[in-house]
């Protein structure tokens, strides 16, 4: 019992983690069909600045929002020059967000050297809840509460808000849209923006957490954000809520019972939704063929 | 035959081979017939990337995969029972076999998705045989490699730089004749337009299977040399890097062009080489990686058609100049 509600708080909390990524990726996926291979180097750049920002200044809170800031600015670089020239062409979309991914990663050890570098935990978030010999790591519980939390926000921001309503009519039909006079290329700016925000953010809560961060993390955490946005259905933010879920807490049950399958476990399971359901779990465009 | 002759300019490519062939008399420096023996090899693995990219239009973003296959399947040949050509030949079959069996199983199961969805695959695929890779400590020894000793044909690094270019000269020209042939014509209309072809009656997703098992065989043989010249093999080769490499070359030497795969695994390597000489001097260039990087998003954006591109614009603006000149004489 006990191993069993740890391993769920690990899962759920590293699911929230990948849900804060797989979010942009769906939403841009879903507004413009562009598939952001440099997703992951926003991450990787949200959790080096947060662990710097972190050390030099001693406040957490100064780190995440420096990270989300340094991760906006990049964001904003990389829509403008990468991602508007190639516009509509999917093959040199794919190729040069990729190379986006290549360029985010090899700065970080430009910056920070190559060498992982070790992120210590902000005080106030260090030890853990005890109930009844049941150990909850609190770093664990406040990653579930801010991932839960940002959920919400984003539910409420595409559910309640006119640029919500403009966004999810951009994501079912985007030259329609254009035709009212909706300025969609702005519209995706916006998205893009905050995609990079919640990846960087995402980035800033890694770090602490996992106790050191090094430059391939990027990659690794965009691959599973990718199998999350497939499981999960591309441009569904509910879908990805639901597959990070389902991911991280596989994940975190493998990693314990059968530790060499754990990346294996993500593959079978985007196969067989692959096969099974090619839109995904929440999906609805049908998008995939 | 023929048609290959026609369209390669054929005096360029015999004047090169030759020129590469008489190389080793005229410049017997080893660490340059390393380089040049590493430029074969990767010609090879851009020239079967191209094949995907250039010539069907098919974004992987796991090649290396393949290129692990080929490495593995040697290296581990080779590790396990004695090295002579027996045993290579046994590798390099092995990891064809394999090659080929895992680049049909990933196209039946994605190659109908869309660009997207079958380049992300790929990217985790390969991710897997990563891990498998370090998981599996048993043969392969996990991240830290092994070293293996080679046959004493391929020791000797003058006949191991013939064996290559005489492997880049070969793929070169199956592939031409691949790229020429009746299915090469359809993975062309593919490229262009995928529906198009489809409507014209054509399986699509079958010619798209054949385009990706005779990448994954090009690549794999690639890595099997690469483990040769090394004789030394870890996790690296399946690592993303390897892929991006492939992405460098094709799109830099221009894609759809077997001969650009080759100028650009030449330029690429080249800077590598340099840059890295450079390193040990001035620290900077300790991450020459970026420069490459900066380098392919510049080619992506402002030449994507890549050096055979912009040759082939020259070459054509050249033409155009005379016969305008030619008609403004007649005009006199």
């Amino acid at each position: 019992m006990e191993v069993f509600i740890n391993l769920l708080v690990n899962g759920v909390s590293t699911g929230l983690l990948i849900f804060l990524l797989a979010a942009g990726l769906t939403l841009i996926f879903g507004l413009m069909s562009v598939l952001n291979f440099a997703h992951g180097g926003l991450f990787v750049w949200g959790a080096f600045s947060g662990a710097w920002i972190f050390t030099e200044t001693n406040s957490f809170l100064l780190a995440i929002a420096g990270a989300i800031l340094i991760g906006m600015g990049l964001g904003w670089v990389m829509e403008r020059f990468l991602i508007r020239p190639v516009y509509g062409n999917h093959v040199r979309q794919l190729l040069i967000t990729l190379g986006g991914m290549l360029i985010l990663s090899e700065s970080i050890k430009i910056f920070w050297g190559p060498n992982p570098i070790r992120v210590n935990m902000p005080g106030w978030l260090e030890g853990s809840y005890q109930f009844d010999g049941i150990i909850i790591i609190k770093y664990r519980v406040f990653v579930i509460v801010i991932g839960l939390l940002l959920y919400l926000a984003l539910w409420l921001l595409l559910r309640h808000t006119q640029i919500g309503l403009m966004i999810r009519a951009g994501v079912m039909d985007k030259e329609m849209v254009q035709a009212l006079g909706i300025n969609v290329k702005g519209l995706f700016t916006f998205v893009f923006l905050l995609g990079a925000a919640l990846a960087a953010l995402g980035g800033a809560l890694l770090a602490p957490y996992s106790g050191v961060v090094f430059a391939e993390m990027g990659m690794q955490y965009a691959i599973l954000a990718f199998i999350v946005v497939i499981i999960g259905g591309m441009g569904s933010l509910q879908g990805s809520a639901l597959a990070s879920l389902i991911v991280g807490v596989a994940g975190a049950f493998a990693a314990y019972f059968m530790p060499d399958l754990s990346l294996a476990l993500n593959m079978l399971l985007l196969v067989i939704v692959l096969l099974v359901k090619p839109t995904g779990l929440l999906g609805e465009k049908g998008s995939a063929v | 035959m023929r048609g290959l002759f026609h369209k390669v300019p054929m005096y360029w490519g015999l004047a090169i081979v030759l020129f590469m062939l008489l190389f080793p008399f005229v410049n017997d420096s080893r660490s340059t017939l390393i380089l040049l023996t590493q430029i074969f090899i990767f010609a090879i693995f851009a020239m079967s990337f191209d094949i995907l990219l250039g010539y069907t239009g098919i974004v992987s973003f796991g090649h290396c995969m393949f290129f692990g296959i080929g490495a593995y399947s040697t290296a581990i040949i080779f590790n396990q029972l004695e090295a002579n050509l027996l045993t290579f030949m046994i590798g390099l079959v092995i990891g064809i076999a394999l090659s080929v069996l895992v680049s049909y199983i990933i196209g039946l199961l994605s190659l109908r998705l869309k660009s997207h969805f079958y380049a992300m695959l790929t990217l985790a695929v390969s991710q897997l045989f990563l891990v498998l890779a370090e998981k599996w400590r048993g043969v392969t020894h996990g991240g830290d490699g092994f070293t293996f000793s080679v046959p004493d044909l391929f020791k000797d690094r003058t006949s191991f730089y013939y064996i290559t270019l005489l492997s880049v000269a070969v793929v070169f020209i199956l592939l031409k004749l691949f790229t020429e042939s009746s299915t090469g014509k359809v993975l062309k209309a593919i490229s262009q337009n995928e529906h198009r072809a489809e409507a014209l009656g054509y399986k699509t997703l079958h010619y798209k299977l054949i385009a990706s098992v005779t990448a994954g065989v090009a690549a794999s043989f690639s890595g099997a040399l690469y483990a040769v010249s090394l004789r030394f093999i870890n996790t690296n080769v399946f690592s993303i890097e390897v892929t991006l490499d492939a992405l460098l070359m094709t799109m830099i030497g221009g894609l759809g062009t077997l001969a650009g795969a080759i100028a650009g695994a030449g330029i690429i390597e080249f800077l590598r080489h340099y840059l890295s000489e450079l390193a040990m001097a001035y620290p900077i260039f300790e991450r020459w990686t970026i420069i490459l990087g900066f380098l392919y998003i510049v080619v992506l954006l402002g030449f994507p058609s890549g050096l055979a591109g912009f040759i082939k614009k020259l070459t054509l603006k050249k033409k155009r100049k005379v016969k305008k000149k030619e008609e403004l004489k007649k005009i006199a």
